[in-house]
């Protein structure tokens, strides 16, 4: 069993503030009992009994029971019989849902904008990927199980993305989503224009300054990427037909390109594109390119104009992860209106609800409810905007998103309804192991009974910084 | 459903587009001055709940609210079958008509050059057509204190309805408050101050500098205001005078607990009337603010804890603080990026967090009337009380909640906002 401390608590560290009043914060100065989160071990048998099971694909199960073996979800419903030896979670009260994905999220990523060029394919998240990131655990704490990390949007092919599921304490390369397609960062408009950025005295700026350089160079790195899939396509035949005919010349390779291999893969339907985008003029223009070279945007991120053209959004079938109801931080979110999701969603567009942050990812089930609100989405569709639409989009609805048997157990369970106002998340579990347990976790109320405890004088040494 | 005894009036009713929870509009020139909501579930936040209650508003004020009461002939009725009447929400800080856009640089008025403001007045720059208000006030928040940012006393606050043709008309106080920050050691990084680009030993003296200037500065402006017929008027000065006489409260917009300690020992200091704001290390000190009767207005909860924090710091510490007896309101502290609309959702947050529903109501009601000296105006459902309220089918905190007529100033409301415009606009677009 593995341990973590989550806060070694010298609760006065970096208050110096001699002879003000804020000096006296180093009074404070004393260790607290480490608060330690305990990895669950894999494999066992757990069976969530008595809940209300949001399923997120058929529906809501009163007094029911999920059972989990080996990490997988083995029975879901009314009247399953739990086996001897299962670790029982009761869940009498409590309201079961898939765990969240956060179909965009910058979490845990050391950097996410390379941004010198203007098509930088080929770098990738989970390069630089940490396991120690605090709103990784945070998010977790908001039932959230599954992220999907992307580049910035400081130019228009960020780079690769990475799935993760948040199995906080393990080692990093623990938490890749292992079986969740490839997919690659796109973006459009003021950000990659750097409208809302100072410029650098004397450097030149970076090409494109504008939307329809966007699309010029879309089509520019699309073509090179078409010959270079043109010239591999030669060499693999050359070298099948002197395989077969056993003579001539070794053919040469064409030489390798990161960042065209990456473009290649989109070409051929392998690698998911995730596209920043906000104008509905600036997201017509994406979706003519990928028509006219052939691939599908797995998801238009934030696309707060999505409801002046969902119409075309649903034809041409790409998924939309938007904001609930954030606006007007810029001018290209002027436009975005709190019905967005649900309209869309209306229009036949698959909808997610994402966080772009550490702090919404924490409360995504509130984002979620405001698909209700405003517009009038029904319950299933708005849970479904924060679990199974994000799977679909990332490609991982076979093996995560709903309570569904044979699905990994990612799941959050809530003291009550997830979308009610007093609502919180007790427990995370991802896999079938609880990751996230409120009653152990480190919260204000521990800290504060904690500092109750530690009045004691001989317990002041040591450990402040 | 709105019915008027007097025929004609229906004609004015400007009837929107069916929208999910969208009420019909009225046009602000057809305005009744007499509505009655009858039939509905009163929640004055002072008393008990009201079933089947009927609230009668006349000429801007609430003329009579309760069970046996009948609304008067003329009176244009809102059948509050199944509804519920609660009073307008108030945001205890924002930038409401101070900002429109947040990466436009013109949109944006909220930040004087310099430290010390003190005779700067916000009501005088806000801006009664922000698209924000409507927008806002579509989801029951009636009121707001909206102040500036940066520097060390930004000068007043105003308390403002959410609707008026002009500053004045909005205004329930337009100086309500007298606006300060404490200074902090390092201004960001870790709970209790570190972080930032100085060594901490730096950062330690900038911050003790900081906080001599400021007692310097308010020793000056006490001398100042102590003098009779001062020559010349140092303007800067003489608008601290209500502060340093005790007569306006001060605000601290402030986090950690090193802030706060240093708040306390100035107000012992100039013997000043402070109300606490974001103070997200408040729960540190929460007996002794309830020993010394200082209000805090906390939020924004849609905040991530400072440093290795609890996760749940910044949505527990309201619900400690009001258990130790503490006065909470909220606050968004929206900065132009659209979340005043938000500010029950905060509230909620608090609740899933140890904070009892119904103080979390009061804490955008009438708790915030208190702490701004109106609570004889709003705040609550009271007869005499001016008619800031609205109508919805459930409890505010709960996001599914629709609002269905909001009353400021005992007018009806028109759905005139962006953001359900651009919807109907859009909505009836036809398919392509």
């Amino acid at each position: 069993m593995m341990r973590i401390a989550l806060f070694a608590l010298p609760l006065a560290a970096g208050a110096l503030a001699a002879q003000t009043p804020a000096a006296q914060d180093t009074t404070r100065r004393a260790t607290l009992p480490v608060l330690k989160v305990d990895i669950p071990p894999a494999g066992t048998l757990v069976a969530i009994t008595n809940a209300t099971v949001l399923t997120a694909s058929h529906g809501t199960i009163e007094n029911g029971t999920v059972l989990i073996r080996n990490g997988k979800i083995a029975a879901v419903g009314k009247d399953i019989a739990v086996p001897a030896g299962a670790q029982v979670i009761d869940g009498n009260g409590k309201y079961v849902m898939p765990g969240i994905i956060d179909a965009h999220s910058h979490s845990g990523s050391e950097g996410i904008n390379e941004g010198s060029l203007s098509n930088t394919a080929m770098v990738r998240i989970e390069d630089v990927l940490r396991e120690d990131g605090i709103g990784l655990y945070r998010s977790l704490a908001g039932g959230v199980t599954t992220l999907n990390i992307l580049h910035g949007s400081a130019n228009t092919i960020g780079g690769q993305n990475a799935v993760v599921k948040l199995r906080w304490g393990l080692p990093v390369d623990s938490l890749l989503f292992a079986g969740a397609p490839p997919g690659i960062k796109f973006a459009l408009g003021e950000n990659v224009r750097r409208t809302n950025v100072p410029q650098i005295p004397g450097r030149t700026p970076r090409y494109p300054r504008t939307r329809m350089g966007q699309e010029e160079l879309l089509r520019e790195v699309f073509t090179r990427a078409r010959e270079y899939q043109g010239e591999w396509r030669v060499y693999e035949t050359a070298r099948r037909q002197r395989g077969k005919e056993a003579k001539g010349l070794e053919p040469i390779p064409p030489k390798r390109d990161l960042q065209l291999d990456a473009l290649v893969e989109i070409l051929e339907g392998k690698r998911l594109v995730h596209a920043h985008s906000y104008r509905s003029d600036e997201i017509l223009m994406l979706l003519q390119v990928a028509k006219d070279f052939g691939f599908r945007i797995a998801s238009l991120q934030h696309v707060l104009e999505g409801y002046k053209i969902a119409d075309e959004i649903a034809a041409a079938g790409a998924g939309a992860s938007t904001f609930a109801d954030n606006w007007a931080y810029k001018l290209e979110a002027f436009d975005a209106i709190p019905f967005n999701a649900a309209l869309m969603a209306e229009r036949g567009v698959k909808v997610t609800i994402n966080s772009d942050s550490d702090e919404r990812a924490r409360r995504l089930y509130q984002e979620a409810a405001k698909a209700m609100k405003y517009g009038g989405a029904s319950e299933e569709e708005a849970i479904r905007m924060i679990t199974l639409n994000a799977a679909s989009q990332l490609g991982i609805d076979k093996l995560t998103g709903s309570i569904d048997v044979g699905k990994d157990a990612d799941i959050a369970i809530f003291n009550g309804h997830p979308f009610a106002p007093a609502s919180r998340v007790e427990m995370t579990l991802i896999d079938g192991r609880v990751f996230f347990d409120r009653n152990k976790a480190p919260t204000l109320e521990a800290l504060i009974e904690a500092l109750k405890r530690r009045t004691r004088p001989n317990t002041t040494s040591g450990g402040a910084q | 459903m709105i019915r008027r005894s007097v025929a004609a009036a229906i004609a004015t009713l400007a009837l929107a587009a069916p929208l999910v929870g969208q009420a019909p509009a009225v046009q602000p020139s057809s305005r009744p001055d007499t509505y009655a909501i009858t039939g509905a579930t009163i929640v004055p936040v002072v008393g008990a709940r009201v079933a089947n209650g009927t609230v009668v508003i006349r000429n801007g004020r609430i003329e009579a609210a309760g069970a046996g009461v009948s609304a008067p002939a003329g009176a244009m009725v809102i059948d509050g079958r199944g509804l519920f009447v609660y009073p307008g929400l108030i945001d205890s800080g924002d930038r409401m008509g101070l900002t429109e856009i947040g990466s436009v640089p013109g949109g944006q008025d909220t930040q004087e050059l310099g430290q010390y403001n003190p005779q700067n007045d916000v009501i005088t720059a806000v801006n009664p057509s922000s698209v924000h208000i409507p927008v806002t006030r579509a989801n029951g928040v009636t009121s707001a204190v909206t102040s500036a940012e940066g520097g060390m006393i930004q000068g007043t606050a105003a308390l403002i309805d959410l609707a008026g043709w002009t500053p004045e008309e909005m205004a329930t106080r337009g100086r309500v408050a007298m606006v300060m920050t404490y200074p902090r050691v390092g201004g960001g990084g870790r709970r209790f101050g570190g972080g930032g680009g100085q060594s901490q030993a730096n950062q330690a003296e900038t911050q003790s500098r900081q906080v001599q200037e400021l007692y310097e500065y308010l020793h000056n402006a006490r001398a100042y205001n102590g003098r009779s017929n001062p020559v010349p008027q140092n303007l800067a000065y003489a608008a601290l005078g209500p502060a340093l006489r005790g007569e306006m409260p001060v605000i601290f917009d402030v986090q950690t607990e090193g802030q706060i300690r240093g708040v306390l020992a100035l107000a012992d200091t100039f013997k000043l009337k402070v109300v606490l704001r974001g103070a997200t290390g408040s729960w540190a000190l929460a007996d002794t603010l309830a020993a010394r009767k200082i209000p805090v207005v906390v939020g924004p909860l849609t905040a991530t804890p400072e440093g290795d924090a609890p996760y749940d710091a910044v949505y527990a510490y309201p619900g400690v603080l009001a258990k130790a007896g503490v006065t909470i309101a909220f606050q968004t502290s929206d900065g132009g990026e659209g979340d005043a609309r938000n500010l029950p959702y905060n509230a909620a947050l608090a609740t899933a967090y140890g904070l009892d529903p119904e103080e979390a109501l009061r804490a955008i009601t009438i708790n915030p009337a208190r702490i701004w000296g109106v609570a004889d105006k709003i705040g609550s459902i009271e007869a005499g009380k001016v008619a800031n309220l609205f109508v919805s089918n459930g409890d505010p905190l709960d996001v599914r909640t629709q609002v269905k007529h909001v009353f400021i100033r005992g007018q009806l409301m028109p759905w005139d906002d962006r953001h359900t415009q651009e919807y109907q606009k859009w909505r009836s677009r036809p398919k392509p």
